[in-house]
């Protein structure tokens, strides 16, 4: 029986889960642990540490601690956005090939897939010890609004650490899979997720094995990181008002400060104040100092309530995508460790009318469902008992496969049909600066759309065809994907030229844009390469 | 599974014949269905023939045909769909300002005739910016445009603006223009 693995490849913590006959079985990192921090360090000592163990070195070597790299990967390093991201690490990333973000760690120089490929290989290695098999096949989960370059960097960093992604999918879309795999369900649901680094928010039509993607948006700049941010730039203030020490120019002293912010967003959750001191605090020229602290629960919610908003408002942009109420909506799934959160919660419950489901585990649902969905696809999935999210929380212990005795149906199951959607509207440069649009926002995924185009000029040899994503119909307001070119035209009166131009969004929703010239016997063909994605800086490889 | 493999791979060969097909052929159903039927057609094909219940028992190739026979399904059904709601949206009058249709396209005409709903875009937005006058300049530009005739255009945009020197929105459009022109001399 080949074993595949499901990957949720997290901002700040992955997790990595099995289908079997018993149920969804997590992978455990080296101490137990089923929560793996997406954290890579190369100590002085030599070597890479991934995972919690990794998470030790970003106080005592924080420039050489690679933390919350899915935040740069298949990006385009000029973005405002990503330029704003490496204000808040302490690694050195430079501009790359194609405008890529190149990580360097003492004089190496490793692309963001390598650097992700490491969290996936620790991954790898975990399964292989405790399942006793090679692994080669992973489904690995991208933020629902993941762009074509971060899916491709994506797939790049699964094939570095040597695994088939045989497929990406969406988060909130594997987290319903998990919620309703197996159980009938004939319901809209809202999925929310909201995690480390990245904000989704999914409307679902749960039917049967259906699951039909509805809308989606998200914003993947918004997450758990920018939350601790908030509170550690306030702890950083005190800092300097207390001990008149600035911390902001010291890279290890801002780490503690933050490190700090995430322990008392964490212990907020369930408490209604926060009193404590964060020691050890090296200071230059002086003994180790404390910061008292002292946080009530109502001053973090004012502090955060505008990205709060923000999630709210994208909840209700998504609702309106889909032409449905909030009534409509029978179920309310938490995603993502930032919706523990109380206020999260009740302003969830305020928009839907209902508190929402918190009964699944919001930092394991997503890797059940791409666990799920890796089972289907090599065609292994049986139906156990347990394969979905409720029955994950009553898993404390870890599940060993060769107890599995329990008396199971051992029928094939069912394969779910997962029917995701495209996140953004793709379109194409035309005369004057507009946008002729080839494929809307939220339509079904794998799909192909090819569209019959003409020259302007006559004799025109060439054609330029700039492709972008977004919704404005101004191409400069839009973010651009690349541009293909078809060179060498015969040389033809205007308007008497076809140029044929597909775009087809496959299923891991990388897209796929193709032109060819139908009139000239010799088929010319070009495709896009998008800036941002992944390409290696040396030839050779 | 559910579906014997020679049926899925008769359908698809049968939609990649209809290539270039108008879209309710492809899904199967009656021109002008109403949109239930639509979407029901949609979720029986992904029932039979989504690629992901094929992987693990069809050859790469054959695979291959279903997914790209699925695909154009897809894009059928998204054409419908996004048909209706664009429909749906104009009587409602919420329509945001439409952007000008003050180009033809950089490589267009032919697909007017092919897609019905991108022919005749509104031009709405234009008429209420300007006065009559300038109007009737704004049309002969667009006309040109069609034709490819971007220095016909602007010249009839700048005759626009004489007659209504107050439409910031003729500005913008010749600011347009303009650039399309150096970039292309």
């Amino acid at each position: 029986m080949s074993v595949a693995l499901g990957i949720d490849l997290g901002t700040t913590n992955s997790c990595a889960a099995i289908a079997t006959p018993t149920g969804v079985e997590f992978i455990l990192g080296p101490r137990g642990e089923r929560v793996h921090p997406s954290v890579i360090a190369f100590p002085s000592s030599g070597g890479v540490v991934v995972g919690a163990d990794a998470k030790r070195y970003k106080l005592t070597e924080p420039h050489h601690v690679i933390h919350s790299a899915k935040r740069f990967i298949g990006q385009n390093i000029r973005a405002p956005l990503v330029q704003l991201a490496l204000t808040g690490v302490r690694y050195r990333v430079e501009e790359g090939p194609n405008q890529q973000p190149i990580v360097v760690v003492r004089d190496r120089r490793m692309t963001m897939p390598e650097i992700s490929s490491n969290v996936l290989l620790h991954l790898k290695r975990c399964a292989e010890r405790q399942l006793g098999t090679p692994i080669k096949d992973a489904v690995v989960t991208v933020p629902a609004n993941f762009t074509d370059g971060q899916r491709q960097a994506t797939k790049e960093a699964g094939r570095l650490a040597g695994l088939e992604i045989m497929r990406l999918i969406n988060e909130p879309t594997a987290a319903a899979l998990a919620y309703g795999f197996g159980r009938d369900r004939q319901q809209v649901i809202c999925v929310f997720d909201f995690g480390g680094g990245t904000f989704d928010v999914s409307l679902l039509r749960l039917n049967g094995e259906v699951f039909e993607v509805l809308a989606s948006e998200g914003d993947f700049f918004l997450g758990g990181d920018d939350l601790d941010r908030a509170l550690g730039e306030v702890l950083a203030a005190e800092c300097n008002r207390m001990l008149r020490v600035d911390p902001r120019p010291n890279a290890a002293l801002m780490m503690k400060l933050m490190m700090g912010a995430e322990a008392i967003k964490c212990h907020l959750s369930d408490n209604d104040a926060a009193e404590g001191e964060i020691d050890g605090l090296e200071m230059p020229g002086m003994p180790a100092q404390r910061l008292p602290f002292q946080i009530t629960r109502k001053q973090f919610e004012a502090l955060i309530s505008g990205y709060v908003n923000r999630t709210i408002e994208v909840t209700k942009q998504v609702l309106a995508g889909a032409g449905l109420d909030a009534r409509s909506v029978s179920e309310v799934l938490c995603v993502g460790g930032s919706t523990r959160i109380p206020l999260v919660r009740q302003r969830l419950a305020e928009l839907f009318k209902r508190p929402p489901n918190t009964a699944i585990n919001p930092d394991e649902v997503v890797s059940q469902g791409a666990a799920i969905q890796a089972g289907s696809l090599v065609g292994n999935l049986t139906m156990g008992s347990g394969m979905g999210a409720r029955d994950a929380v009553a898993t404390l212990g870890h599940s060993n496969l060769a107890s599995g005795n329990l008396l199971l149906p051992q029928t094939q199951a069912k394969r779910p049909i997962l029917m995701d959607v495209n996140p953004a509207t793709l379109a194409i440069h035309t005369a004057g600066g507009f946008t002729e649009r080839l494929l809307d926002k939220n339509s079904p995924i794998p799909i192909e759309r090819t569209r019959v185009f003409t020259t302007s000029r006559d004799n025109q040899t060439r054609v330029e065809i700039d492709c972008c994503r977004g919704e404005e119909r101004r191409y400069t307001e839009n973010e651009p994907l690349g541009t293909l070119v078809l060179e060498e035209l015969p040389p033809k009166p205007r308007g008497e030229l076809k140029i044929e131009v597909m775009f087809r969004v496959d299923a891991d929703g990388i897209l796929h844009v193709r032109a060819s010239d139908q009139t000239s016997g010799a088929r010319q063909e070009a495709h896009l390469q998008v800036l941002g994605a992944p390409v290696h800086e040396d030839p050779r490889r | 599974m559910s579906t014997p493999r020679a049926d899925v791979l008769l359908w698809a060969q049968r939609v990649l014949a209809k290539a270039g097909a108008p879209a309710h052929e492809l899904l199967e159903i009656r021109q002008h269905a109403p949109p239930d039927v639509v979407s029901e057609a949609f979720q029986r094909v992904a029932r039979m023939a989504h690629p992901d219940l094929h992987r693990s028992h069809l050859e790469p190739a054959e695979l291959e045909l279903v997914t790209s026979a699925y695909s154009r399904v897809a894009g059928a059904y998204q054409e419908l769909r996004s048909a209706r709601q664009a429909a749906a949206r104009k009587p409602a009058g919420k329509d945001e300002p439409q952007a000008p249709s003050i180009v033809a396209q950089r490589l267009s005409a032919q697909q007017k005739a092919q897609t019905p709903e991108a022919a005749g875009t509104p031009t709405g937005g234009a008429s209420a910016s300007m006065n009559s006058k300038a109007l009737i300049h704004y049309r002969k530009a667009e006309m040109a445009l069609r034709r490819g005739d971007v220095r016909g255009g602007v010249l009839q945009i700048k005759m626009a603006i004489a007659a209504d020197p107050g439409s910031t929105f003729l500005r913008t459009a010749l600011g347009e223009m303009e650039k399309e022109l150096t970039k292309k001399p």
